[in-house]
């Protein structure tokens, strides 16, 4: 229904030159699961071994000033308890008034923020899938107003909705909904770009975030990007007290196809060993939807458990080239876990990619990372273009 | 006689115009002020097939540059902004723009980002004519420049200019601050495009790697294009082609 509707907003958008891009895609995402802190007694009903079997679709039309974009994907999990669904990752509709102002309405991503691998000012989207970052991700139903009133200077007004749940589990966690008013304005200063978000709405905390990046002696890039606000987004709440999100790191290519990237990320109201301790008794405590609901904090729309991570990656690839090699890696510096996601993506041809994903939790039994049900997955994505 | 060679003297002096000159006419040769324009990049590396990428690429004055991947198919939509001194990436995937080193290569060939969108060397480079030479058969006008300063990609370039009144740049050597000859670029292939002959193929080549290059060619020039500044800001790469 949405693609019809697409089609049909192009189509009366006039016979103007554009372009289209269409991307078919099949997806498996493999799991291997296990009982543990957050499954005990296998709640989540998890088959040892869980496949999310996907067929993918991305339609994207440029008519003149207009673009409507679909990227949807009907999901068959082959495990504990079988199913099929399908899903709109984005459906938007934009259309520009010039070069000064441009609306979107529709799915879409909103992905502002200097931030690699967590981006603290943005909290108007579900949540990126904790274990693999590359991935893509759903949108938020939105609209968006874009205006540029000088070159040095962008503001982007938006109101969504959105669910705090993260996809691309083998388990259901739709999280809660979230509506979310959010302006963020953009500015050029002195080779710096500076952005001043304020974001806020229901089932959420009102933020106000600053963010800035700059290039260092022509080569590297730094960012920081930070958010502050009252009251804690997981449990428990601590209404009066406020928290600080900062997100730093550097962008280094070096020689002609590699780059690395490190970010440490400081989660402001994230547990301490006591504060995490006390949480798992609780969870140890409690049971039925209780336990349902606690389990599932570290993925509804939280930006991490504990307070101190980093972020490394290192990539090479090269514009037209054959393969991609990455290695990303997340450590959680608070409880010494860490999650090891290599990659690699073969393009045959200009038209065809293969991408091949491994995600491996290590660390001490009690880390974040090893505390959820996945002990590793494989994540295997073929798309041809058009 | 002394008077007469004098006078010849200044007639020579007169007629031939000053480094500045000579640099402001060689950096509008290819492109003019405002272009619009579509560009093939091919990647050359011993033993490994070529990578070609096709974009389209629009420029207005000396600060503002943008570019848009459009083949492969898997490229497409990536995209590359220039604003003075400040260079982003949009990521289609991601749907995100990053800010990038003007000094990182693009696009994993030999032209670094601040090459293909060296919008005005005369900003860049205080120039000093050291000569005049003979270079593939024609008659140059040998430039030295050195950087303003150490944000400049190359410390120093060894540019030469055609001296028969067309400014076409034929030839560019680039050191680095140590004095060693990094990459040297070479134009040629004047064509008639977009109302004017200028030179439409630049190919690249590494002293750091025997039979390493990169080929520019231009395939459509449109110089007489209106931009609008706001079409060259991070908030317009984000919405996309």
């Amino acid at each position: 229904m949405k693609l019809l509707v697409l089609a049909m907003a192009l189509a009366a958008a006039g016979a103007e030159a554009g372009s289209r891009q269409v991307e078919i895609g099949v997806e498996n995402l493999y799991y291997r699961t296990a009982e543990s802190p957050l499954n005990r007694g296998n709640l989540l009903g998890l088959d040892p071994d869980e496949d999310l079997l996907r067929g993918t679709l991305l339609w994207r039309e440029v008519r003149g000033r207009a673009r409507g974009v679909f990227r949807g994907l009907v999901e068959q999990r082959i495990g504990g308890r079988d199913r099929t669904e399908w899903r709109a990752r984005e459906a938007y509709l934009q259309y520009g008034f010039g070069e000064a102002v441009t609306v979107r309405a529709g799915r879409q991503r909103i992905a502002w923020g200097s931030g690699f691998a967590w981006n603290p000012t943005n909290r108007l989207e579900p949540p990126r899938n904790p274990l693999n970052t590359g991935l893509e991700q759903q949108g938020a139903d939105a609209v968006r107003v874009d205006v540029i009133p000088a070159a040095w200077a962008g503001v982007i007004v938006v109101a969504a909705r959105s669910r705090t749940g993260v996809s691309d589990l083998p388990f259901a966690n739709e999280g809660t909904e979230r509506r979310t008013a959010a302006v963020r304005a953009r500015f050029l200063v002195r080779e710096t770009d500076l952005a001043a978000v304020v974001s806020g709405g229901r089932n959420q905390r009102t933020l106000v975030g600053l963010d800035a990046a700059r290039t260092l002696f022509g080569q590297a890039t730094a960012h920081v990007e930070a958010s502050t606000y009252r009251g804690a987004e997981m449990p428990p709440a601590r209404e009066r007290q406020r928290f600080v999100r900062v997100a730093a790191g550097v962008l280094y290519p070096r020689g002609e196809h590699t780059s690395w990237t490190i970010e440490y990320f400081f989660n402001g109201e994230g547990y301490g060993d006591d504060a995490r301790d006390a949480w798992l008794g609780q969870l140890e405590g409690s049971a039925g939807e209780a336990y349902a609901a606690a389990a599932t904090v570290p993925y509804s729309g939280g930006l991490g458990l504990r307070r101190h991570y980093v972020h490394g990656s290192w990539t090479r690839s090269a514009v037209g080239g054959r393969w991609t090699t990455a290695l990303r890696a997340v450590f959680g510096a608070s409880d010494g876990g860490l999650a090891l996601t290599p990659g690699i993506v073969y393009a045959p041809r200009g038209d065809l990619t293969v991408h091949l994903d491994a995600i491996v939790p290590v660390g001490p039994a009690d880390s974040e990372y090893r505390l959820a049900p996945v002990r590793a997955a494989v994540q295997a994505r073929i798309r041809a273009l058009f | 006689m002394l008077l007469l060679l004098l006078t010849m003297a200044a007639a020579v002096a007169a007629a031939t115009p000053t480094a500045d000159t000579i640099l402001c006419r060689a950096d509008r040769a290819v492109l003019g002020e405002s272009a619009a324009y579509t560009l093939q990049m091919t990647v050359v590396r011993p033993g490994k097939p070529d990578r070609v990428v096709e974009m389209k690429g629009w420029k207005k004055g000396d600060a503002l540059g943008l570019v848009r991947y459009t083949a492969p198919a898997k490229e497409r939509g990536t995209a590359y902004l220039r604003n003075g001194a400040n260079t982003w990436l949009y990521l289609p995937s991601a749907e995100k723009v990053v800010r990038v080193g003007a000094k990182q290569n693009f696009g994993g060939g030999d032209f670094s980002n601040a090459d293909i969108f060296r919008l005005s060397l005369v900003n860049d480079y205080v120039p000093t004519l050291a000569g005049e030479e003979a270079w593939d058969g024609q008659p140059c006008y040998r430039l030295d420049l050195k950087a303003k300063d150490r944000t400049v990609a190359y410390d120093r370039v060894v540019y030469r200019v055609r001296s028969d009144g067309t400014f076409f740049p034929v030839h560019a050597e680039y050191y680095t601050i140590s004095g060693r000859r990094l990459k040297w670029l070479t134009l040629g292939e004047v064509a008639r495009m977009g109302g004017r002959a200028r030179p439409t193929r630049l190919t690249m080549e590494s002293a750091l790697e025997q039979g390493s290059r990169t080929v520019l060619r231009f395939l459509a020039i449109d110089d007489d294009v209106t931009l609008d500044d706001r079409m060259f800001t991070p908030s317009a790469l984000e919405r996309g082609q």
